[in-house]
């Protein structure tokens, strides 16, 4: 895994109808460090999504530069592997060859990648899901597919756009514990944005606090791991953490 | 508690029509041929009715029966054999031509704003100038054959395939090509590995809608041009004054549709799009 810099990043876009200049970023800088779990929160209209999106390469930067180590890139790659909130699955393709079609774009041969695939499912307890369809599983299980699919391809840096907003609650903690797991096995370098402070709070080393396309402020978690809810949520640092974050969040 | 103890014990009165039902759903789900030849049963029985009663003279309006036998004569003479592979290989060919034409188009014009900027006026225009309109200029052009009428047969087809292309094209997620993106696949890639696959069942439904109107236009161009062929089998019996062979004609072109959907269309639509969840079952 390797790290992440976006230096001075800026993004407007042109709005026809009011026919004027929208600041979606007005100036971000931040870095998370080769194995690293940063999460972003913020209120609605922030640019926390934005700036996945630039991140991403799915749009291009106003100014500013976005750096994998000391690489500088620009538009979509195999580097930054994505986890969306609608989790975009692939309807047409078994949960097998979703996990592996990120292997099968770089030539890796079919019983190679399915062998790739097989082996994160198992990590995500969805080995018997194998051989189904996206749209005979959960949403719980959807994503747990689409976070797979994303490791699978080995990506440098890991993105996660509100993952598991569209999930119910209890499937939500369960996910949010699966998560931590899976990434103090493989410790992908994560940048997860997300509108939910204990989420933020509960998965993450650093918290990022985003404001009218600015950081507000950036709050280190230094609560132990392995992190579970039934402990979690009666723990008394946790519970401050997650107000002072929130105290930010609600400010901004 | 009276109420419940009694249901559990006395079965539920079954009436005699839903116990006539029960003997047709589970018969039916054994045949499934039957649910197919079962609702046209009243139609024959009135037909044949009607024909029977003398309200039409029997030149007018024949019954089940002589069809059936009229049937047999061109069936052994080879006639309908011949002129049923005629049109069904017409229909075929536009068809295919249609196709090959009309995706390409479908995804140029669904994928790039410019091209459909272009290209989407031009496609109305053509669109309006129905294929029989075109008859007269082929007429000249190409004269009575066989390139009158695929003509006009991938001109019928083209239309309903671009259309629905373009709308299947532009109903993808933006996700899902964010999603193959960011897994390192190419441009050119994600138009074969999301693109096609996600406007499939648009395109579907594009060729259904195709091929019935190619179906129609097929059989006016052989009226109108045709030297073989179903519609040419019909037209050419009212000149002999033959209701019979034009009912058979008329009959032969339902059968043919109901095929061509039941036995080609239907089981691809199975395979994709209702396995896929792009589109709700029907049971």
């Amino acid at each position: 895994m390797k790290s992440l810099t976006i230096e001075r990043l800026e993004k407007t876009y042109f709005d026809p109808y009011a026919n004027r200049q929208v600041t979606a970023i007005r100036d971000i800088s931040l870095t998370v460090d080769a194995g690293d779990f940063v999460s972003v929160v913020g209120p609605s209209g922030c640019g926390k999504t934005t700036m996945l999106n630039t991140i991403a390469g799915f749009l291009a930067p106003t100014a500013g530069r976005i750096r994998i180590d000391d690489r500088t890139v620009s538009g979509p790659g195999p580097d930054r592997g994505v986890v969306f909130q609608s989790f975009a699955l692939f309807p047409w393709r078994t949960v097998l060859d979703n996990v592996a079609f990120g292997p099968k774009m770089r030539g890796v041969p079919k019983a190679r990648r399915h062998e790739i695939a097989r082996e994160y499912l198992a990590l995500a307890g969805l080995s018997h899901a194998a051989e189904r369809y996206p749209n005979e599983l959960s949403g719980g299980m959807q994503q747990r597919v689409g976070v797979v699919r994303a490791l699978a391809n080995e990506p440098d840096v890991l993105l996660m756009d509100e993952p598991f907003a569209a999930v119910d609650a209890q499937t939500r903690m369960t996910l949010q514990e699966e998560l931590t797991r899976i990434w103090g096995e493989r410790r992908p370098t994560v940048l997860f944005i997300t509108h939910d402070v204990n989420e933020a709070v509960f998965l993450a080393n650093r918290v990022v606090v985003l404001s009218h396309g600015s950081v507000l402020d950036d709050i280190v978690i230094d609560l132990p791991r392995p992190r579970a809810w039934d402990a979690l949520i009666e723990d008394a640092a946790f519970k401050s953490l997650a107000a002072r974050v929130l105290q930010r969040v609600r400010a901004a | 508690m009276r109420t419940a103890t009694a249901s559990a014990t006395v079965p539920l009165e079954v009436s005699p029509w839903q116990r006539l039902l029960g003997v047709y759903v589970r018969w039916s789900s054994r045949n499934p041929w039957l649910a197919s030849v079962l609702p046209f049963v009243p139609v024959v029985v009135a037909w044949a009715a009607i024909a029977k009663s003398g309200l039409f003279p029997p030149v007018f309006l024949p019954g089940p029966v002589e069809v059936i036998q009229k049937f047999g004569t061109l069936m052994a003479n080879g006639i309908l054999p011949a002129y049923l592979e005629d049109s069904v290989v017409r229909l075929a060919a536009g068809t295919a031509v249609g196709m090959a034409l009309g995706i390409p188009l479908g995804l140029l014009i669904g994928m790039s704003d410019r091209a459909h900027r272009m290209l989407w006026p031009v496609l109305l225009f053509f669109q309006a100038i129905g294929d029989i309109a075109w008859l007269p200029i082929l007429l000249i052009w190409f004269g009575f054959g066989l390139t009158t009428m695929i003509f006009v047969i991938v001109y019928t087809v083209l239309f309903p395939v671009v259309l629905n292309t373009v709308l299947g094209v532009r109903s993808v997620p933006i996700e899902l090509h964010r999603a193959a993106l960011s897994l390192g696949a190419s441009r050119a890639r994600v138009v074969w590995e999301v693109v096609l696959p996600g406007a499939l069942p648009n395109i579907m439904t594009g060729l259904r809608n195709g091929l019935g109107f190619g179906w129609r236009a097929l059989i006016a161009a052989e009226i109108i041009v045709g030297t073989s062929g179903i519609g040419f089998l019909m037209f050419d019996a009212r000149r002999a004054g033959s209701v019979v062979e034009i009912l058979l004609g008329m009959i032969v072109l339902g059968v043919l549709w109901y095929v061509v959907d039941s036995w080609v269309l239907a089981p691809v639509e199975r395979a994709t799009g209702e396995r896929w969840g792009l589109v709700t079952r029907k049971d």
